[in-house]
């Protein structure tokens, strides 16, 4: 699996949004994309999830155009930062409606509630769970066709120091089960031990891509942390 | 403590103008005022009578000549014979037609839209003033009133609760529901998987069409109406179903929020169910009406729920709502081809 990004832009206005940016994420990779309030983490992601049409640029998974929305959906899954359900229904007929779309047979769900530790809340609706709890689920419903790219807006928003460390175990799992993850966060020392790979955007500009232990040597996080 | 209370006024105002909600205060009385405008029978003042003789039927001459002497009040129609008199009728281009009255010969016969009408009222009392003043009698020229619409007062009201019905879900229900999925990022959650933008179309206006139809069927077994030509009758709730639907669809669309949708369908509401609903009593809403979807879908669900009208004679109509239900579904699937406002 390959995705790769070339001059991928999104522009609001002058000064908002993403200026073109290019790049290259291999399998097995999990990136934070890492950025003050405004930098373009977002809009990145969500182009990358198809949310967002981009004003120019490509971006292709494994040579197919991500245009090609219905080809490449099962290769993408997205986690939005804030979860996106049917509020009204049962977390078991959010899992089985989503499980329906992608064609995934039904014992999918069963684990997916499983391994997210759901199995308690199956029945309950989802306006009735914590943050936490919905953001599980969300994450859940991004698994049902096992892509091997997820993509994880602000998954820590809102959780307290608890929830943000078993969120965290719950990405680096998913790492280790083969998955590539690219994720925003904007508190770059939370993701130092999880990341294999940190980019920094800036007022909409890619300003870092390397390694952790580069980029806390290097003179970005200093100036844009320090 | 006021000073609380009137930022939280301000606050509110500023939320009821940007999700539009505001508009409504201004748009309500500007649409009644145009209405009223178009009214162009108010106070029971309804004007001139215009009515029909029959070119062929030897009408009395105390009759013709009173009639004559009236050409202030009254405005007369020569029609070559019944047929073309209730086809005016219809057209509203004559309030009632005078035959010749086969249960009594030698006394007339009204015919008219509705009995229950004010031109129906105004020519009856016209014409008994007429006879008074031409024989002073008080035997009537008219002893029978014939209707074009059949039924009870309340089957009368029937294709105006439908046409409500069918824009309540078009132009209420379904803007919200769209827009609610906007806003809380439920279609983008659906567009993760593999359907195609066309199926969650076709998925919205078919539920449109379900709740609208569950409506008309629940309006009809409670108010037990029966309709002669049912396939007819099905033919054109599906057709102004698909249309009001599709429309609804695509003014969900153009908005943010749900409460934006609200506002929008409100707007839209109105327009068309008063136009539409009124022009029996307005000859100039009767020519701007017809320009709308809903007088193209009510018209003929009048015809046919109260005169047995045939769906074969009204395919402009039909033609008409499919097209406009086909227009807005095609914008609703570029407007969600480019994300608009999601």
């Amino acid at each position: 699996m390959q995705l790769e990004i070339l001059n991928l832009t999104k522009l609001y206005d002058q000064k908002r949004g993403l200026q073109p940016t290019s790049f290259v994420v291999k399998k097995g990779e999990l990136i934070a994309v890492v950025g003050h309030n405004g930098a373009g983490k977002s809009t990145l992601l969500k182009m990358l999830a198809n949310w967002i049409l981009p004003d120019s640029g490509q971006v292709t998974i494994d040579g197919i155009d991500l245009k090609n929305r219905t080809a490449v959906v099962k290769k993408v899954g997205f986690v939005p930062e804030v979860p996106n359900l049917f509020d009204f229904f049962s977390v078991e007929y959010n899992l089985k409606l989503f499980a329906f779309l992608f064609q995934t047979p039904f014992p999918r769900v069963d684990e997916i509630l499983r391994e997210f530790n759901l199995l308690a809340f199956r029945k309950n609706k989802i306006q009735e769970l914590s943050k936490g709890l919905k953001q599980r689920v969300n994450i859940g419903r991004a698994l049902l066709a096992d892509p091997p790219v997820l993509l994880f807006d602000e998954p820590t928003s809102g959780l307290d120091f608890e929830m943000t460390k078993e969120l965290y175990r719950l990405l680096h799992t998913i790492h280790e089960a083969g998955k590539t993850i690219l994720f925003t966060s904007h508190r770059p020392e939370e993701i130092k031990s999880l990341a294999t790979r940190i980019m920094v955007l800036h007022k909409g500009s890619l300003v870092f891509d390397g390694s952790p232990q580069k980029y806390f040597q290097s003179e970005v996080h200093e100036n844009l942390y320090a | 403590m006021i000073r609380n209370i009137l930022a939280l006024a301000f606050n509110d105002l500023a939320v009821a103008l940007k999700n539009k909600t505001i508009y409504l205060i201004l748009f309500i009385p500007l649409f009644v005022f145009v209405s009223l405008k178009l009214l162009d029978r108010t106070d029971g003042d309804i004007g001139k009578i215009r009515i029909g003789l029959l070119q062929h039927y030897a009408y009395a001459p105390q009759i013709t000549g009173s009639v004559k002497a009236a050409e202030k009040i009254m405005e007369v129609t020569w029609v070559q014979n019944e047929e073309e008199g209730t086809r005016l009728l219809q057209e509203k281009k004559i309030d009632g037609v005078l035959l010749s009255n086969e249960k009594e010969p030698g006394s007339l016969a009204l015919l008219v839209l509705k009995k229950e009408s004010l031109p129906t009222l105004a020519i009856v009392e016209s014409f008994s003033a007429l006879q008074k003043a031409a024989e002073g009698s008080s035997t009537s020229w008219i002893t029978d009133i014939k209707t074009l619409h059949e039924g009870s007062i309340q089957r009368q009201t029937l294709p105006t609760w439908i046409l409500m019905l069918v824009l309540l879900v078009g132009f209420i229900i379904l803007p919200a529901q769209v827009a609610e999925e906007k806003e809380k990022k439920l279609l983008l959650a659906l567009l993760q998987t593999p359907i195609r933008e066309v199926q969650w179309l076709i998925a919205k206006v078919i539920m449109g069409m379900v709740l609208t139809m569950m409506a008309i069927l629940f309006l009809h077994l409670l108010g037990r109406f029966t309709v002669v030509n049912l396939f007819d009758y099905i033919a054109f709730i599906m057709a102004g179903s698909f249309c009001f639907s599709a429309y609804g669809v695509f003014l969900g669309f153009l908005c943010r929020n749900q409460a934006s949708a609200r506002t929008i369908g409100v707007l839209f509401y109105l327009p068309h169910l008063l136009p539409s609903a009124l022009s029996d009593f307005s000859q100039k809403l009767t020519v701007v009406a017809p320009l709308l979807p809903s007088y193209q879908f009510y018209e003929p669900l009048k015809a046919i729920l109260l005169e047995d009208g045939r769906a074969g004679n009204m395919s402009f109509e039909l033609v008409y709502l499919f097209l406009v239900g086909s227009f807005t579904f095609y914008l609703s699937y570029l407007l969600m081809k480019r994300r608009w406002l999601m």
